[in-house]
């Protein structure tokens, strides 16, 4: 595997990552606080959706 | 601590190893400064100076066979890792790059050589502090270079997009550069050498307990010393490789912080 390959394998995973964490912390701050359960979920699909977007923008349009 | 574990259960069967495997204890009294961890980083450096200093002493166009063989590590950090990845300016991060990949090298195969026989980066607090210099120098050469503000406007929002979009992706972005970054650098060494010194140990032990229980057991054991030894040959890939991946890493996240753009 190529340097260049190496570099976009671990940039995308610490964006997924990053993303789940963020919006879905978010997400659940909220569920606890409003006493909802979806919130949670909203967060998560929000933050993966951001990181695949990010993902996108960074290594998709060249 | 094991052998206390194993006569307390005498008879009772198998003790698997587990995490407080990795906790050893003080050599010299109570002085928790003195484990075999701390006195295996201290091993290393000895060794890798030793060893460049000797090989580089006496210099001949001609090599010698030590000379040739610090000059292959040398020129792989210095061409495949830094040169390949970082670009024009890669000279100055040469030092760094290669003290990080052998140290880290070194202290990998500590887990394979026999009567060391312990990683020292499964304990987490050396990847950690590693990591940590790994992100105090990329931060420090980018801000150095492009100017704080610059430096991280660039970082939290990336040109041509549209402006509502930065609120879903400027936190992943801070997030990313700020803490996920030196946590999955460290974890992913931690990680890997404690899996592994973990699985050789299962294997190791296991087939010595075999080698006690009763005759159909006995015959059972060679194929666990068989697959424990194996898997010291598949350890020592992955000790290369994840040494080879820390330095990789390191260079790409400095090279990102010199350009431009990232």
């Amino acid at each position: 595997m190529s340097s260049r390959e190496e570099n976009a394998m671990w940039s995308i995973f610490g964006y997924l990552l990053s993303g789940l964490l963020f919006w879905g912390g978010i997400g659940y701050g909220l569920d606890k606080w409003l006493g909802t359960a979806y919130l949670t979920l909203i967060g998560l699909l929000v933050g993966i959706s951001g990181a695949i977007y990010l993902v996108w923008l960074r290594f998709g349009r060249q | 601590m094991r052998d206390l574990l194993r006569s307390g259960a005498e008879g009772g069967g198998f003790v698997p190893p587990s995490s407080g495997d990795f906790e050893l204890p003080p050599i010299f009294g109570d002085n928790i400064y003195t484990t075999k961890p701390i006195a295996l980083v201290f091993l290393s450096v000895i060794l890798i100076s030793a060893f460049f200093i000797i090989s580089s002493r006496k210099a001949a166009v001609l090599p010698s066979k030590l000379q040739f063989a610090g000059e292959s590590v040398y020129t792989f950090v210095r061409n495949d890792l830094a040169k390949d990845v970082i670009g024009h300016d890669f000279l100055r991060f040469v030092p760094y790059l290669f003290t990080l990949f052998t140290f880290i090298l070194v202290n990998n195969l500590f887990g394979i050589i026999p009567l060391l026989q312990f990683p020292t980066m499964s304990r987490v607090s050396f990847p950690y502090i590693l990591a940590l210099t790994v992100y105090l120098v990329f931060h420090y050469v980018g801000i150095r270079k492009q100017g704080a503000i610059k430096y991280f406007k660039e970082i939290m929002f990336m040109p041509g997009v549209p402006k509502a979009a930065y609120i879903l992706i400027t936190p992943l972005e801070i997030l990313t550069f700020f803490l996920v970054r030196p946590l999955t650098l460290s974890l992913r060494l931690f990680a890997n050498m404690f899996a592994g010194h973990l699985l050789l140990l299962v294997f190791i032990l296991g087939g010595e307990h075999l080698l006690q229980g009763v005759i159909g057991l006995k015959l059972i054991s060679p194929f666990a010393f068989g697959i424990g030894i194996v898997l010291t040959f598949f350890e020592f890939m992955v000790q290369c490789l994840q040494a080879y991946i820390f330095t990789l890493l390191a260079a790409l996240y400095i090279a990102g912080a010199l350009a431009d753009e990232h």
